[in-house]
């Protein structure tokens, strides 16, 4: 078999992907990683970095050589080595054909077509079932809203976040059963993407049934008229007299364009919010966005320990798990190999806790700590997941958020912020 | 209970009608004896455990009797104090929280225990946490009974689906197509008798000394701190989330969750008598609802008699958008609980926990002192879930209502 040919001439299928041929080669992946030092040798990444810094330094024959060996030994299913290779061995192949852009608009459409309401619910709860990466979230910022809008009675909670609404039933409830009166609920969520402004459609009614089996008085709107976060305004908000309004930011402000985020973070603060919660991936992608092989090595990372989270929380054989890997993928594509002029206005460079909090600051908002409530709520939530999470707290002044740790290292991070006096 | 009309929430019990009846028995919570002795004491007092020291070794205790007993073991003269022979004016007591419901005499409680647990656990500090769920409670009482429950509990969606995590229970309830379902079943069953037989029928299974007369008062709350939700604007699901069943010491009852198999049996004897008609049209589907409606209403008027607790019914209708007429109150009544009871299987999951139980309490004081005779007729249906027990779709705690005919009706 002439690995190297097939390599150089890659087939191009009839998805439009560039196909790179990759077998399951279980027996002889084994054999291999046995054959670079044991179980735990880390193969991949020693391989792939190696890779980016040939690819960097324009070293060709070496990017080549590298390149077929990634591709010999990934798989995206086989152990977490195989997977983290074969996911950025795909990266750095559409880097160095400068393919990057089409291969990426492939995988969002093709994503697009096998994704349904259904398959996407059942996705996103069962993650939420197995591991806390997103519920953390979720939780933090619900006892964080709830505690800042106590007292309240017409509360409006503009939703700028990822969770397809996963968040809510929850906040519900706390509301439903709280010992005074439950305040009437507005909440307003913003969809960018086809895919949200498909779900929401599903995702509607049953909000408002649900809002009316816990008794909350409910009034749900969409905004789905926006092609990116940026062109969002007060005004389509309807901010009406006498509201609460908290802004719930949960893993969405990474998807707006770097150069955009200053004014969307603006905006939030025009609306004169209660509470600002936060929340995103411990990750950056912005600030070394010039420089390749930094960014590289720091999207190799943070893949490296959310491959190793997603093995330990499903089942081997689950996929769902499967269909969290590639959609890794699309993200590891679009921040390794495509550049930021791409017309999908889905960014994907993320900001650590840090660089976000910098951002908020200069907009105007002061940091505030969770309470001991939340943060006993957190735990308590970690408790019922396996083993291997934890909480980190801040430990400087200036490192304002709590985190969300797996195996001691931080991956998500959530915050909460007040307009500063 | 049932004579109690003069006790309705409202009432300032100097203004009452009806005289005592001759039968000591207990009143509804929060509803005090006109001829009582009204009772304030100050935050201090309450909070205060053990007033009654021993001299010897200082010991406190919280009643004169307890330390009575313990002073004959350090030989100390002692007197336990007779019951006095005269009619001993009877005592009920406010809060000394202002703009506490219970602060009004009107609506004093008439226990000691009662109050002071009410005041710790409303308007104290909660100093109690639960490990597992991070719940938090003012009363230790309190947070021992949870404790021993938490965790243990499974929520069943109707879908089938089974839950270990009332988090996940929520979230997925609010997504599962059976919601959808179901509340397309409580906007079309306008006459649906068999939520209420789907009541009575759970009700016995915890509660099978309710089938008694009801001069026997079996469903006294008790002591509960309760809170009187007669406010208009209360969602009736912060009623009924909290509904769950009072700790067991209330009724006595040692049911333990995890033994369940015990409970079936004991239901279906006590049932049987009384809903062996009805057994059959439980596990009907949907179209027998009309038919079953005679019998529904026979079973009521039985059950009327055996004392049953409800909401109040307008709140729970005006949520679902129901209309309430005045005719026919048993089908009306039916039919709120018909939504009630959709909502209620989710909600009595979430709220299953001793939440507070304060509102458990309160719910359940609500809905005693919501009902005058005639409504009197529905069981609370979360009075038998209680804080131990499941969801009402009876993970193995109902044998006779096979859950997908709840739905069927619902």
């Amino acid at each position: 078999m002439d690995t190297n040919s097939k390599f150089l001439n890659p087939r191009i299928n009839n998805g439009g992907l560039v196909h790179i041929d990759m077998q399951p080669s279980t027996t002889t992946s084994s054999s291999d990683s046995a054959a670079e030092g044991g179980g735990e040798a880390k193969w991949a990444s020693k391989l792939l970095r190696e890779c980016a810094a040939a690819m960097s330094e324009k070293d060709s024959a070496k990017m080549h050589h590298l390149l077929w060996m990634l591709n010999e030994l990934a798989s995206p299913y086989g152990d977490t080595d195989q997977k983290i290779a074969a996911y950025f061995l795909q990266a750095l192949f559409c880097k160095a054909t400068d393919s990057g852009r089409r291969c990426y608009k492939t995988l969002v459409s093709v994503a697009e077509r096998s994704h349904s309401f259904d398959s996407a619910r059942k996705l996103i709860l069962k993650f939420q079932e197995v591991s806390p990466w997103t519920t953390f979230g979720h939780v933090a910022s619900n006892g964080a809203t709830l505690e800042a809008l106590e007292g309240e009675s017409n509360l409006h909670i503009i939703d700028i976040s990822s969770t397809l609404c996963t968040q809510w039933p929850t906040l519900l409830e706390a509301l439903a059963t709280r010992t005074d009166d439950t305040p009437h609920l507005r909440l307003t969520v913003v969809a960018t993407t086809a895919a949200a402004k498909s779900a929401m459609k599903e995702i509607s009614p049953r909000m408002e049934k649900f809002a009316r089996l816990m008794g909350v008085p409910f009034e749900f709107i969409v905004i789905a008229d926006l092609n990116r976060l940026g062109e969002l305004t007060k005004d389509a908000l309807s901010i009406r007299e006498g509201e609460a309004v908290a802004v719930n930011c949960i893993g969405a402000l990474k998807h707006a364009d770097v150069d955009e985020r200053r004014s969307v973070i603006e905006m939030m603060k025009s609306l004169n919010p209660k509470v600002v919660t936060m929340v995103e991936e411990e990750a950056n992608f912005s600030s070394n966005r010039n420089d390749f092989v930094e960014c590289f090595e720091e999207c190799l990372r943070f893949h490296t320990i959310y491959f190793d989270m997603l093995e330990e929380s499903f089942a081997a054989t689950s996929n769902e798990k499967l269909m969290l890997e590639r959609e890794c993928l699309r993200n590891i594509v679009r921040v390794l190999a495509c550049d930021d002029k791409v017309e999908e206005h889905d960014s994907e460079r993320r900001e650590k806790g840090r660089q976000w909090s910098e951002r908020l600051r200069e907009a105007g908002f002061s940091a505030v700590a969770h309470s001991e409530d939340v943060v006993d709520d957190v735990r308590a939530l970690l408790k019922r997941y396996r083993a291997g999470w934890s909480l980190v707290l801040p430990a400087e002044d200036d490192q304002t958020g709590i985190f969300l740790a797996w195996k001691d290292e931080p991956v998500v991070w959530a915050s909460v912020w007040k307009p500063s006096k | 209970m049932t004579d109690n009309e003069s006790t309705i929430s409202t009432q300032n019990p100097l203004t009452s009608g009806s005289s005592p009846p001759p039968k000591k028995k207990r009143n509804l919570p929060g509803t005090p004896d006109p001829e009582a002795e009204v009772i304030a004491l100050s935050p201090k007092t309450l909070m205060a455990t053990n007033r009654f020291l021993c001299e010897v070794c200082g010991k406190g205790f919280q009643r004169d009797q307890n330390l009575q007993l313990h002073r004959r073991g350090h030989n100390l003269p002692w007197k336990l104090k007779q019951r006095s022979s005269k009619e001993v004016r009877k005592r009920v007591y406010v809060c000394p929280e202002k703009g506490c419901v219970h602060h009004h005499p009107s609506r004093a409680l008439g226990d000691l225990t009662g109050i002071k647990k009410h005041f710790c656990r409303k308007h104290g500090e909660k100093k109690w946490k639960c490990d597992k769920c991070a719940k938090r409670y003012a009363v230790q009482s309190d947070w021992k009974a949870h404790a021993k429950t938490c965790g243990t509990r499974e929520y069943k969606c109707d879908c089938g689906t089974i839950f270990s995590r009332r988090d996940s229970f929520i979230t997925h309830r609010a997504f599962c197509d059976a919601l959808a379902q179901e509340t397309a079943r409580v906007t079309a069953a306008t006459h649906a008798p068999n939520f209420m037989d789907y009541h009575f029928l759970g009700m016995p299974q915890h509660f099978p000394s309710i089938f008694k007369p009801i001069n026997d008062q079996t469903l006294d709350p008790i002591q509960a701190g309760h809170e009187l939700t007669h406010s208009t604007h209360h969602p009736p699901f912060s009623n009924l989330s909290f509904s769950s069943l009072p700790p067991t010491t209330f009724y006595n009852l040692n049911w333990d969750i995890t033994h369940t198999s015990s409970i079936p049996n004991h239901k279906e004897a006590t049932v049987s008598s009384l809903f062996s008609t009805h057994q059959n049209q439980i596990s009907s589907n949907h179209e027998a609802e009309a038919s079953a409606r005679m019998s529904a209403t026979a079973l009521l008027q039985k059950a009327a008699h055996i004392g049953a607790t409800t909401t109040d019914p307008a709140m729970i209708l005006g949520s679902f958008g129901v209309k309430c007429s005045d005719s026919g109150l048993v089908h009306q009544d039916g039919n709120r609980l018909c939504g009630l009871y959709s909502t209620s299987s989710v909600t009595s999951g979430f709220g299953s926990d001793v939440e507070s139980s304060v509102n458990e309490n309160s719910a359940m004081n609500g809905q005693l002192q919501m009902y005058s005779s005639s409504k009197r007729r529905r069981v609370q249906s979360h009075e038998e879930e209680g804080g131990e027990t499941r969801d009402f779709l009876g993970v193995g705690i109902n044998p006779i209502c096979h859950p997908s005919s709840i739905n069927g009706w619902i």
